[in-house]
């Protein structure tokens, strides 16, 4: 039976089961942070050279603000790897953590994740954190040529 | 909604893709001349200025210029009488004078022609870069604007608004939904005006009292004077001219006083102070400047040339105080301990009873900035200001009234405005936040509880929101908000444009509480227009020519807004010009900002034509083509409080029907990104005569002759408990 409250249906990762509210907060901020998961790429099966790819791909997306910091990438260099990342990062989210929250921010509800709730998601999440660190590296004095 | 002839749907259909696809794609094609125009790459070198802009259409008859002079510089314009040249007056080049920037960030290149008495007699627009000036009418715009000054005096007091005489102010009419630029193009007006009134004369420079100096009696070491602010420091860095980023700044130059007994000792020594003082006139006031990094000379060499030195100036108010050789003295050494090391050094006096140490002053470099893309030169200017502190002054620094800021000006003058405007946001957030109190009031059969509100909001915000304020929200300020947020973030730019601001703060947090519906569905002036049509034309007797397109087509069709909205971002990562042109996909300027009638028959035809669509169809504009929809719609997918649904909602389809916005899918779940929060399957969700569940349980009560209760917040009748009869009775 469909829950017609939700626009898909509800799912309760294992993390959110904590009781404590600071280790849930913890693992709020790692679910951001970090986008593989153990279970959800074996359950979803998700080969080893993808999974390979994925790190390569973060650590080389990681140079490109170790770079823009070190003023050798400017910030269309930047702003490009951090689209292709977001893009991959839709898919990987969509094989290893497939869901999405619903609801006010501070509840424990979340339902699984359509393509378009993840586009959604990771476009919202890495706007943020790519505006926190483009600011980050102006307030230092980087970035400054476009 | 009843069908149509599967014919007519089909021809509908096709009518209304080619509409949304075609016109939009005409639309960028028909820039106009000054917008982005390409200037002469030596305009702002050029000596002879007027080969390269048309300085004859500002001071008509002239028909010889001179070479650019003075600084800032201007071009004297002259008329041939009998065989002698005579003046007939100046041009002057906007960015010789001032690179004020306006609504774009980029400064409106204007010419100005004035005549021998100071009066304003031509102006001409050379290139802008206005988003909201883009196309169709807007030149026309700008040009009827600046005719407000012909004929005015530059040491008028011209400001934009209403003229009031007891005062000395001359006001000048705005344009609708551009004021940022027009105060903008005021500012360049008459600051343009005055440079070069007070260069020929035709100004008199204001006269200030002459500081009296306080002299603490003990000498200052360097690190002292740099703290207490008798010493200031101008940096200019390589990527604010252009250059590429270094550590080295392009130029860095410290400066101060020296007719300050205290700091002229600190810096010449007594003897070489006491010497420097001998120079002096009563009414010339001698600075140091020094370089202490970068190669660029602020001497510069035009002193050798012409005897002026065009790098540094001095301006104190509206007053500009240029040196030449004579105003010139070496200055070999510092005395003061702890002085940094440098490479260029000299004495510049300024000879003008207009200027006094008492009031605040800034040292100017006057430099190029080379664009990298284009390479090519427009003139910047880096300024640092000083002024003497407390201690150093009998009497303390005089009170300085500051002008306020443009932004402040139009709060200020907008205030009513900006209060009705306000209490709309607010009421109408309440009114939605009571929509439970409301919803339960109103029925399927009867509405108009909710519906009078909403319908209230739309008129108000077609009317008061979109035809009186020009407040529509639109793309091109999300596309401005998400480069400001990555590259550069300007209060200021913001601020300028109230209606707006306030506007964004309550979809940024009704977006957040509910969705993008509360902004959509009730207070976006095109969207209520859109739909006010389509509920106005089903009033008339046309419901049976409205209809929706199948379920199927319109979740396929949903997509395409979403696909605008992404590419329009990904083009003004390349370029903010073209994304602007692309957003004329809105309709919004043509039928709020510039008017339906004012523009060139694509954008005509293609607002129109999206409006006339509406008799047809629910929000065609909204559901599929919206890059504003879409960017809101993304992040209404966490909203924190959504709509209500009971579990028979998943077989039951009276909802799915009624919605307009077709965001209600077979299984009966809301779509949040497509819900326009209009309500109505929230009155059918209480409503015991509509919602199939409760019209059950209230016919099986009334049959059973048992009580009717609430209906609770679950959207079911709140249940009766029958109370064991060993209960004891409630006292
Ligand atoms: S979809 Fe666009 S036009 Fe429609 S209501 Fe929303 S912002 Fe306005
Ligand atoms: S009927 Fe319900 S789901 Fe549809 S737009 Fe209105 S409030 Fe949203």
């Amino acid at each position: 039976m469909v829950d017609p409250r939700m626009m898909t249906e509800p799912v309760t990762p294992d993390w959110t089961r904590q009781p404590s509210p600071a280790r849930w907060l913890a693992g709020e901020l790692r679910d951001h942070l970090w986008p593989w998961s153990r279970q959800g790429m074996q359950r979803r099966g998700a080969s080893r050279l993808v999974q390979l790819f994925g790190f390569a791909f973060a650590v080389i997306v990681s140079a490109c603000w170790v770079l823009a910091v070190r003023g050798e990438l400017g910030p269309h260099g930047v702003i490009a790897w951090w689209t292709g990342w977001s893009a991959f990062e839709v898919a990987l989210r969509l094989q290893a953590k497939p869901y999405v929250k619903e609801g006010p921010w501070w509840e424990r509800r979340y339902r699984r994740a359509s393509p378009m709730d993840m586009v959604c998601y990771v476009g919202f999440k890495n706007l943020l954190l790519g505006a926190a660190l483009f600011f980050a590296l102006k307030s230092q004095g980087f970035l400054g040529a476009a | 909604m009843p069908s149509l002839p599967d014919s007519l749907k089909r021809w509908m259909r096709l009518a209304f893709l080619s509409v949304a696809v075609a016109l939009p794609a005409t639309a960028p094609a028909l820039a106009q001349t000054a917008y982005e125009a390409q200037l002469p790459a030596a305009l702002d070198t050029a000596a002879a200025l007027c080969e390269h802009v048309p300085c004859a259409e500002v001071v008509p008859g002239a028909t010889h210029f001179s070479e650019r002079k003075g600084q800032p510089r201007y071009v004297e314009a002259y008329v041939e009488r009998n065989g002698h040249r005579e003046l007939a007056g100046y041009v002057v080049l906007s960015t010789d004078v001032t690179d004020t920037p306006a609504y774009s960030g980029k400064p409106v290149v204007t010419l100005i022609g004035l005549d021998t008495r100071g009066r304003f007699i031509g102006v001409r627009i050379l290139k802008h870069s206005e988003p909201i000036l883009l196309l169709g009418i807007p030149e026309a715009a700008l040009t009827a604007f600046n005719r407000q000054y012909l004929g005015k005096f530059i040491g008028d007091n011209i400001e934009i608004g209403h003229s009031r005489p007891d005062e000395n102010i001359i006001g000048l009419d705005a344009i609708s939904g551009a004021t940022v630029t027009v105060i903008a193009q005021n500012q360049v007006m008459m600051a343009a005006g005055a440079a070069v009134g007070r260069q020929v004369g035709l100004l008199e420079a204001t006269v200030r009292p002459p500081a009296q100096f306080l002299d603490p009696g003990r000498p200052l070491d360097w690190a002292t004077m740099v703290s207490e602010g008798l010493v200031r420091r101008l940096a200019v860095r390589p990527e604010q001219v252009g250059l590429a980023r270094a550590a080295e700044p392009f130029i860095e130059l410290w400066f101060g006083d020296l007719n300050h007994p205290a700091i002229g000792r600190a810096v010449l020594g007594g003897d070489g102070w006491a010497a420097l003082r001998q120079r002096l006139g009563e009414h010339d006031h001698a600075l140091f400047i020094l370089r202490t990094a970068g190669r660029e000379s602020f001497k510069g060499s035009g002193f050798v040339r012409g005897g002026l030195y065009d790098r540094v100036q001095v301006r104190q108010g509206q007053d500009a105080f240029t040196f030449r050789d004579l105003d010139y003295l070496n200055l070999y050494g510092v005395r003061a301990a702890g002085a940094p090391a440098f490479s260029e050094s000299g004495i510049f006096i300024v000879r003008s009873p207009a200027f006094s140490a008492a009031w605040p002053w800034k040292l100017v470099f006057l430099g190029n900035r080379v664009d990298r893309e284009t390479g090519a030169r427009t003139f910047a200017n880096f300024d640092a200001e000083y002024w003497l502190p407390d201690d150093y002054l009998a009497g303390g620094r005089p009170a300085v009234v500051q002008p306020d800021a443009p932004w402040v000006r139009i709060w200020k003058t907008r205030a009513p405005q900006i209060a009705l405007f306000s209490l709309l946001l607010v009421t109408t957030a309440l009114v939605y936040a009571s929509r439970d109190r409301l919803t339960r009031r109103a029925s399927r059969k009867n509405p108009w509880p909710v519906n009078a509100f909403k319908y209230a909001a739309w008129i108000t915000s077609i009317g008061f929101v979109g035809f009186g304020l020009l407040a529509q929200p639109s793309i091109t300020q999300v596309l401005t908000w998400f480069h400001a947020l990555l590259f550069q973030w300007t209060w200021s730019l913001f601020l300028s444009d109230p209606f707006i601001f306030l506007f964004w703060i309550f979809i940024i947090v009704t977006v957040f509480l509910w969705g993008r519906g509360l902004f959509c569905g009730w207070l976006c002036p095109f969207g209520s227009l859109s739909e006010l049509i389509y509920k106005v034309a089903g009033a008339v007797g046309l419901k049976r020519i409205q209809f929706s397109l199948p379920k199927a087509l319109h979740d396929r069709l949903k997509w395409v807004k979403y696909g605008v909205f992404l590419g329009l971002l990904a083009v003004s990562m390349f370029s903010m010009t073209l994304a602007e042109q692309l957003a004329e996909i809105e309709p919004f300027k043509t039928t709020f900002l510039v008017g339906l009638f004012n523009r060139s028959w694509p954008y005509t035809l293609f607002a129109a034509g999206l409006l006339g669509l509406s008799i047809f169809i629910e929000r065609p504009f909204c559901k599929y083509l919206c890059p504003l929809g879409a960017a809101l719609a993304m992040p209404s997918t966490f909203r924190w409080f959504g709509l209500r649904r009971k579990q028979e909602c998943d077989r039951c389809k009276a909802c799915g029907t009624g919605c307009g916005s077709l965001a209600i899918d077979a299984d009966g779940r809301i779509d949040q990104r497509e819900c326009l929060l209009c309500l109505d399957c929230m009155v059918m969700y209480t409503d015991d005569h509509a919602c199939p569940p409760l019209v059950s349980e209230r016919k099986r009560r009334t049959r059973a002759g048992v009580e009717m209760t609430p209906i609770g917040t679950d959207g079911y009748f709140i249940p009766i408990r029958p109370v064991p009869p060993d209960t004891p009775p409630a006292n």
